[in-house]
């Protein structure tokens, strides 16, 4: 069975730019922040967002001028990724990128059907934000930006989307469409998603996350002396109709398991994107429960990069060999599950 | 590896809707444009569209409830229930969790989003309905067609723009070959709404009522909507319940141009070409048709010919755009390829690119099909898709052996 390696990542987050940051706010949470200087229009109350986030310090002049932040934040978190993996580019035409999300950038899409709207002239639109309307255009610029020739795709799925985007990336590694993929997922705070999420589980506090992680052949990292964080040994997704999420997460972790060749018991760590709902609660009771959204906040499809993160966090101080599942569902029926093996001794 | 083939079609679209009424469309040259309904178009100097007007998904749905759903997830579901139909498919008779779903699109339920834009212009962002918001998540479109039939496996929608479709497929075709699916119901959908018909127009990509892929003075894209599924399975599975495939699905292959956001780039569409075929175990010279990405506009036509002449060189093969009966279906749009490849594979014709006038210098080696359907042994067919971002993906498919 082919496994593959995770051999590196890059975060932007509430705690910041880093897998340090990261790790650090997963040790000692600090709470959202006031976040009413970054817009107007903004429901009350803190959220885990990032203020101080600013693309064109981070990225550069060039080409930034019209990014939207989703767009931004993911081309920070890939480019902190191909820096800690240290993979190299020469064959950028093997070289591609799966990237996670709900709608892209809702507030871009939004505010451009909305110009329609209330211009003084229906098509009196910036051409130059078109791009930005489109869901695969942090992908597509992800691409641009570190010359990726290689699977350049983007995937719709809310809190599934990282492991959507995951099951989808070895899929295409087990196929040999590419060497090395780099996958993520990202969701902005803006007051869009900052309403949405008051609007649909008013008990959630909103949050923004864009995590990427280098995923290869396992053989191919070790070969070429590249650091392993963990290994992703089994990925498995389904869909429950009539929305009977519970059994069919379940089947889900249960199928992930026995593909990944580890027992139940085997599993230390399960970290689930949910709060309050605890519908994933009933998989997996014996293995201690990392729950990313007490120290993140509601991120929607960063909530995925969130877990797993928090997971290689974890996994890297438990010993190399340890075993950790990452679950996720969506409520309209989606479930997922992925049995992720640590393989770095020290952390770093 | 094993086999893959195509068992079922599902098209909604402007210019028919099921296979028959689509296949006629093709060979009749069909044009699928029209004036604008689904949104105030006053104000625009450009007022056509390829709507899907008669659509009525109350009437193709079986489990579905329509108000619990956006305008492309119902494309999605209605679509795959055709194919479904189409391929005589008995789903009590395959395994929930042997099937899979793949979806494609580019914008998702933008229709919910400009509901909710509408809402917010009108109230505030806290007037956004959460009927609305639950309904605006783009994976929605995967969900809507496995919970129309009954599917436990793998979900997934594929948002890569305007090659999604050749993605959701192209994925099937290794889900299916691997052995991990029996079925896969997989293709796109995409609604026609205003802020792309403004965001093309504003590019200069939009033409007024006429889409002239090809054409020495063609103006752009009409944009365009619909449902375009098929039904994929193993060799072995349609072999054993005896169904009749419409053709094989041979392989695909997907490259990223990384050059820039909108704008075509010929060397990479060329590299994508030639990828495609090798996983497809084609040469050039066994290619019969290409279904052109074809949208109509200066840069794309221009740059898709001459990668096609870089690839094919003298002995490029016939090509013709059903965009132009289609206009640009976005996600749909390389799911209509499919469809239109499988029809042009199993009934011997290939499909006209209309609304062709003028011919243009710059595609003087190549036969773009115009106006006229045409009587022709198809044994393998090239759909192209290209997409804003360079997300390039192309299939190949071919006559059953």
């Amino acid at each position: 069975m082919t496994s593959f390696a995770i051999s590196g990542w890059g975060m932007v987050s509430a705690a910041g730019v880093g897998r340090k940051r990261f790790a650090d706010a997963f040790d000692a949470p600090d709470g959202p922040v006031d976040v009413s200087g970054m817009y107007d229009d903004l429901p009350p109350g803190p959220a885990y967002a990032l203020p101080s986030f600013n693309a064109r310090e981070l990225l550069g002049r060039k080409g930034t001028s019209f990014l939207d932040r989703a767009t931004a934040m993911a081309l920070v978190a890939c480019e902190e990724a191909l820096a800690d993996s240290g993979l190299p580019l020469d064959r950028a035409d093997r070289v591609g990128v799966t990237l996670g999300t709900t709608v892209g950038s809702l507030r871009s899409t939004s505010d451009y059907s909305r110009e329609t709207l209330v211009a003084e002239k229906p098509y009196l639109v910036n051409p130059v934000l078109f791009p930005n309307t489109v869901m695969n255009c942090a992908a597509g610029q992800a691409g641009i930006r570190f010359g990726l020739r290689g699977v350049n795709a983007t995937i719709a799925g809310g809190r599934l989307a990282l492991l959507n985007a995951l099951s989808y990336a070895t899929g295409l590694l087990r196929r040999d469409h590419a060497d090395a993929l780099l996958v993520g997922s990202v969701e902005e705070f803006t007051p869009h998603t900052a309403w949405l999420t008051r609007l649909s589980t008013p008990d959630s506090v909103p949050g923004e996350a864009a995590g990427v992680f280098v995923v290869e052949p396992l053989d191919t990292a070790v070969a070429a002396g590249r650091r392993v964080d963990a290994e992703v040994l089994a990925v498995a997704t389904g869909f429950a109709p009539g929305g009977e999420i519970t059994a069919a997460l379940a089947t889900c972790v249960a199928t992930a398991l026995d593909r990944a060749g580890v027992a139940a018991s085997e599993v230390r760590f399960v970290a689930t994107g949910e709060a309050s709902d605890r519908l994933e609660s009933a998989t997996l009771p014996d293995a201690e429960r990392i729950l990313v959204q007490e120290s993140f906040g509601e991120c929607h499809a960063g909530t995925g990069a969130l877990q797993l993160a928090a997971l290689l966090v974890t996994l890297g101080r438990a010993g190399s060999g340890t075993v950790g599942v990452l679950t996720g569902h969506t409520r309209r029926g989606g479930v997922g599950a992925a049995v992720i093996k640590g393989a770095t001794a020290c952390p770093r | 590896m094993g086999r893959v083939v195509i068992t079922g079609l599902g098209p909604v679209s402007s210019i028919g809707t099921g296979a028959r009424e689509f296949a006629a469309g093709l060979v009749d040259g069909r044009s699928g444009a029209s004036p604008i309904q689904s949104f105030d178009s006053r104000g625009f100097p450009h007022v056509h569209a390829c709507e899907v007007h008669d659509f009525a998904p109350a009437e193709l749905l079986h489990r579905l409830r329509t108000n619990e759903w956006g305008r492309s997830g119902l494309f999605a579901a209605a679509a795959a229930r055709l194919a479904v139909t189409d391929a005589g498919l008995d789903l009590g008779a395959v395994a929930p969790d042997r099937m899979s779903v793949a979806m494609g699109t580019t914008s998702g339920e933008s229709q919910v989003v400009e509901a909710l834009t509408a809402q917010i212009v009108a109230g505030g962002l806290e007037s956004m309905s959460p009927a609305l918001l639950e309904q605006h998540p783009a994976e929605q479109l995967g969900y809507a067609v496995s919970e129309e039939l009954g599917v436990t496996g793998p979900v997934i929608t594929l948002a890569t723009a305007c090659s999604a479709s050749n993605y959701a497929i192209g994925h099937a075709y290794d889900l299916l070959a691997a052995g991990e699916a029996d079925v896969v119901l997989a293709g796109g959908a995409d609604s026609v709404c205003r802020w792309a018909h403004a965001g093309f127009y504003r590019l200069g990509a939009l033409t007024e009522s006429r889409c002239a892929p090809f054409d020495r003075d063609r103006a752009g894209i009409l944009t365009g909507e619909g449902g375009a599924v098929v039904v994929l399975e193993t060799w072995e599975h349609a072999e054993a319940r005896g169904a009749q495939p419409y053709a094989e699905l041979l392989g695909y292959g997907l490259n990223c141009d990384a050059h820039h956001p909108v704008a075509p780039n010929a060397t990479s569409i060329a590299a994508c070409m030639r990828l495609a075929h090798r996983n497809a175990g084609v040469e050039p010279d066994q290619i019969d048709y290409i279904c052109a990405h074809g949208t109509g506009t200066a840069a794309n036509d221009a740059t898709e010919a001459q990668a096609i002449v870089d690839v094919f060189g003298a002995g490029a093969p016939p090509v013709s755009s059903i965009k132009s009966m289609l206009g640009h279906t976005m996600g749909a749009a390389s799911g209509f390829g499919v469809i239109a490849s499988a029809l042009a594979v199993r009934e011997g014709f290939l499909p006209p690119t209309i609304n062709w006038r003028t011919p243009d210098p710059a595609f003087a080696g190549i036969d773009t099909i115009p106006n006229q359907a045409r009587r022709a042994t198809v044994r393998v067919v090239q759909n192209n898709g290209f997409a804003f971002g360079g997300n390039n993906a192309i299939t190949v498919l071919g006559a059953v052996a």
